[in-house]
């Protein structure tokens, strides 16, 4: 049994709750008592001399004694109430914690309770900002004046009601005594260190968002509540049931191989940004980073889960598939994740395509399922919806868990990114760098951008993927000599007279790896070949003559190599076999040359081959080479060819 | 009467309304701040029975501060719609509209929090006493109470009203406020602030006053591994707290 769900788990936890804050009140009532409660004493100040001042040990001792527990918990749970805001420090008032020693505290009065049912508010906070800009002349802390001024952008309509009440209520304040007036003064900058907290200081209360409903109030006890307790308790019954022993074995298995990685209960290094607020740690773990860490890529070893949900791992991965051929897997993956989580507009036609891509018939990228799975999956097709792929993913997943996974980590590419992976050295901040680096704070990269440039490398790999697996097999010879094996491929003997290569609306490896051959040499290999002659005159015809002869040498390079054919219907040299029969080229044959131009509008997937050792190799088709593929090959062979769903522009490309 | 003598008669009777209004708010601004002085001390050990007498008294002045401005305010803003007003009168009636709002939300927001307060600590017995908190607050709040009794407000001694027990407060300011936001359609955020951000910094007080921290001066034991000294001091105040 393995712990799933780790990373999105859509469920409650994140939350508040703070159910602590009334157990805290209940405690602090009792500590009040004047003969079992904490001693006090008064706390003298140069003015004069105030009473009910408390020490730390006092607090600690009369916690252990009260709850029968030992110094360290006492002196935890006491830290808890201060940085709840139940009491406060009369000395180091920013940092609020417990100290063992005889610094003095003293309890904040309960109109500065902290509580969940009275929200914080900003109009308050810019109250007790103006306040203290009259009393100190506007000399401010550095976040204070940052807040001062947001709020009076914000505020900036009852800004005059902010800054009158600000005065009078610093009027009203001076017309207490004055011992009183310090207590007051007190409690309420106490108050707002714990609800805006400084940089550098850590207050329970700063928890982020509400929840929705308040854990203390009573739930009206409708039919509609004893609906949903009924419906709870018929789904618990329900609920598929685990060994203890197994379920526990699991926990502790995921704890143990998870501890070293877990940033409460080890170290993290180079530092935890929320303690140090140095932020080295996030830089170095972005989700694409070049070079990740030797704790990241040990992650990666743990599961397949892990590997795939890590876009850097994922990548990893990609590359070392991309090496085996067997990339369509992932890809495959990939893409029913997206029909999953993405839109309900595009769903249709996610489906269409991945079908397209995969699944069918001498599909470009076809995938090995078995039998059933595609009958399932292509019945499902006809309705699709979110899911229906799922039964194939999970072959999918469970095929490159169990086969690839282990090449993988064994292979060079991921001995590679280990040796490459960076363990950086722990910082060891001064409490003045810790200071400078809390002032340094400066908010990360907007989500928004985070997301654009997710989705641009997105779009860049999806043009990037066919054409990169072609440039293997367009290269010379001696590549070519792994397909040099298929060679049933059906008897095409008529002339080739296709002419030219694809022209390609992005910029063609092909074109690329090609370019630097020399004109005149091409124009002499293509003088011999009966078929040449064809070619010849057509090159003149065609705007891009560089390419054309591109073509020639290609064909060239092909028939010197040898006699097969690439069938690009599968990029694996595992689908040698499938790859043989004819039987998975799309209904085109080359017994039926004349076929070629209306089959292509009827089906997606057309394969264009030429008789041996004539294959061209067409990753694009532009609407202007069509027809003259189309005006060429009347008395030729039947074509094929593969029409890449994502780049294609021709009009019989349904999803275009 | 011509129609000119008419608007100048109209303008001149605004204006005077208007400033009507701003001294009522400037009163009711400064009843609500005494108000949470109050409030403060509740549950802690200066509360009692003084204290919570003194918290109806504000209470109630707050009410027939707020209901008399209330009225006013409405009458100005919805004679200004089919009257002859300029843009600038109205700006300043739909100003005194968004100040008074945001006054009454946040003193409701303490009337709440008095509530809740009043709730928890309930005082009717001897023995309440005793969960009081100790939070160092003695008794002080006779200067407040002398400061409420000193608000003047333009109305009050014409309008008297009963003032009504805390619940009833309560929600008839939450009626009153969303009457109020039905009745006239004002949009808050073309209001804007009259004086520039940190100018109240600039301003004189009425006597240089102690910060806090000087405040907080804490005597210098002699012998000294633990000195106790507050960090911002400065020398001469430390010379008159030396205690040797």
């Amino acid at each position: 049994m393995t712990i799933r769900n780790t990373l999105r788990d859509h469920g409650q936890r994140y939350r508040p709750r703070m159910a602590c804050l009334k157990k805290a009140e209940k405690v602090l009532l009792e500590m009040q008592d004047p003969k079992t409660g904490v001693k006090s004493q008064p706390q003298r100040l140069v003015i004069t001399t105030i009473p009910h001042a408390i020490t730390g040990e006092d607090i600690i001792a009369w916690l252990a004694d009260k709850f029968h527990i030992d110094a360290q918990e006492a002196r935890s749970f006491g830290s808890m109430l201060v940085a709840l805001g139940y009491i406060y420090p009369l000395q180091d008032h920013k940092r609020l914690v417990i100290k063992p020693d005889a610094s003095l505290y003293r309890f904040q009065t309960p109109y500065f309770w902290p509580t969940q049912q009275w929200p914080v508010e900003d109009t308050d906070y810019a109250i007790y900002l103006a306040k203290r800009n009259i009393r100190k002349k506007g000399i401010l802390e550095l976040h204070e004046q940052e807040h001062y001024n947001r709020l009076h952008k914000w505020m900036n309509h009852k800004w005059d009601f902010i800054v009158m009440q600000a005065k009078e209520q610093y009027r009203a304040a001076k017309e207490r005594k004055k011992p009183d007036r310090v207590v007051f003064d007190c409690q309420e900058r106490a108050y707002w260190v714990v609800h805006r907290p400084p940089p550098g200081t850590v207050s329970a209360m700063d928890y982020g968002l509400d929840r929705l409903v308040d854990p203390h109030a009573d739930e009206a006890t409708t039919p509609d509540y004893y609906e949903r307790i009924m419906i709870f308790t018929q789904q618990s019954i329900m609920r598929p049931r685990v060994k203890s022993s197994v379920s526990i074995g699991a926990l502790v298995k995921y704890c143990a191989t998870y501890h070293n990685h877990d940033p409460f209960l080890s170290k993290c290094l180079p530092s935890n940004p929320w303690l140090t607020d140095d932020v080295t740690y996030w830089t170095l773990n972005m989700p694409y980073v070049e070079i990740p860490t030797k704790m990241r890529v040990e992650r990666w070893t743990f599961s397949f889960a892990e590997l795939l949900s890590d876009p850097r791992g994922r990548d990893d991965f990609r590359l070392f598939l991309k090496k085996e051929f067997s990339g369509e897997n992932l890809a495959f993956w990939e893409g029913c994740e997206d029909l999953k989580w993405g839109e309900a507009a595009t769903m249709r036609e996610k489906a269409e395509n991945i079908y397209k891509t995969f699944l069918a018939r001498g599909a470009p990228r076809w995938i090995n399922i078995d039998g059933k799975t595609m009958e399932i999956t292509v019945k499902g097709l006809k309705h699709p919806h979110r899911y229906v792929l799922d039964a194939a993913q999970t072959h999918i997943y469970m095929l490159m868990k169990k086969d690839s996974y282990g090449r993988y980590q064994k292979s060079p590419v991921f001995k590679d990114t280990v040796k490459k992976a960076i363990c950086p050295d722990e910082h060891r901040f001064t409490d003045a760098q810790l200071e400078q680096n809390a002032r340094k704070r400066r908010p990360s990269v907007s989500p928004i951008i985070l997301r654009q440039m997710e989705r641009e490398q997105r779009a860049k790999m999806a043009a990037n993927v066919d054409i990169t697996q072609l440039c293997r097999f367009t290269t010379p010879v001696p590549h070519l000599a792994v397909y040099s094996g298929i060679s049933d491929f059906p008897t095409a003997n008529t002339s080739p007279s296709l002419p030219f290569l694809a022209h390609t609306p992005c910029p063609s490896p092909i074109s690329v790896a090609l370019d630097s051959t020399s004109a005149s040499e091409r124009r002499a290999e293509a003088a011999d070949g009966d078929a040449k002659g064809n070619l010849a005159a057509r090159t003149p015809a065609a705007g891009n003559v560089s390419k054309s002869r591109m073509a020639l040498s290609l064909r060239r390079l092909l028939k010197r190599g040898c006699t097969p054919t690439t069938m690009f219907a599968s990029l694996s040299p595992k689908c040698h076999s499938a790859a043989g029969t004819s039987s998975r080229i799309q209904p085109i044959s080359p017994d039926q040359p004349s076929q070629a131009p209306p089959r292509r509008i009827g089906n997606f997937f057309q394969i264009k081959v030429d008789i041996p050792p004539e294959c061209r190799i067409y990753p694009i088709e532009s609407e202007d080479e069509e027809e003259e593929n189309r005006a060429a090959s009347r008395g030729g062979v039947g074509t094929k060819e593969i029409i890449c769903p994502w780049e294609s522009l021709t009009p019989h490309n349904g999803t275009g | 009467m011509s129609r000119w003598r008419r608007s100048v008669d109209g303008l001149a009777a605004r204006r005077r309304q208007q400033d009507e209004c701003e001294r009522a708010q400037e009163a009711l601004s400064r009843v609500t701040s005494c108000f949470q002085q109050l409030a403060a001390s509740l549950g802690s050990s200066a509360d009692g029975s003084f204290l919570r007498d003194e918290m109806d008294e504000t209470r109630g002045l707050a009410h027939r501060i707020s209901t008399g401005l209330s009225r006013r305010l409405v009458r100005l803003l919805s004679d200004g719609d089919s009257g002859t007003s300029g843009v600038e009168d109205r700006k300043v009636s739909e100003r005194l509209w968004v100040l008074f709002l945001s006054a009454l939300e946040s003193f409701l927001y303490d009337l709440r929090k008095a509530y809740d307060l009043i709730g928890q600590f309930p005082l009717r017995h001897r023995y309440d006493r005793r969960s009081l908190v100790n939070t160092g607050c003695i008794d002080g709040v006779v200067g407040v109470a002398a400061r409420v009794a000193s608000v003047q407000a333009p109305w009050l001694t014409l309008e008297e009203e009963p003032s009504p027990d805390l619940t009833n407060h309560i929600t008839g300011l939450e009626i009153m406020l969303s009457e109020m936001q039905l009745r006239v359609p004002v949009p808050f955020w073309s209001v804007e602030a009259t004086q520039p951000a940190w100018a109240e910094a600039c301003g004189e007080l009425e006597e240089p006053d102690d910060t806090l921290e000087d405040l907080m001066e804490v005597e210098v034991v002699s012998n000294d591994t633990s000195s106790r000294m507050v960090a911002c001091c400065q020398p001469a105040c430390c010379g008159l707290g030396f205690v040797g």
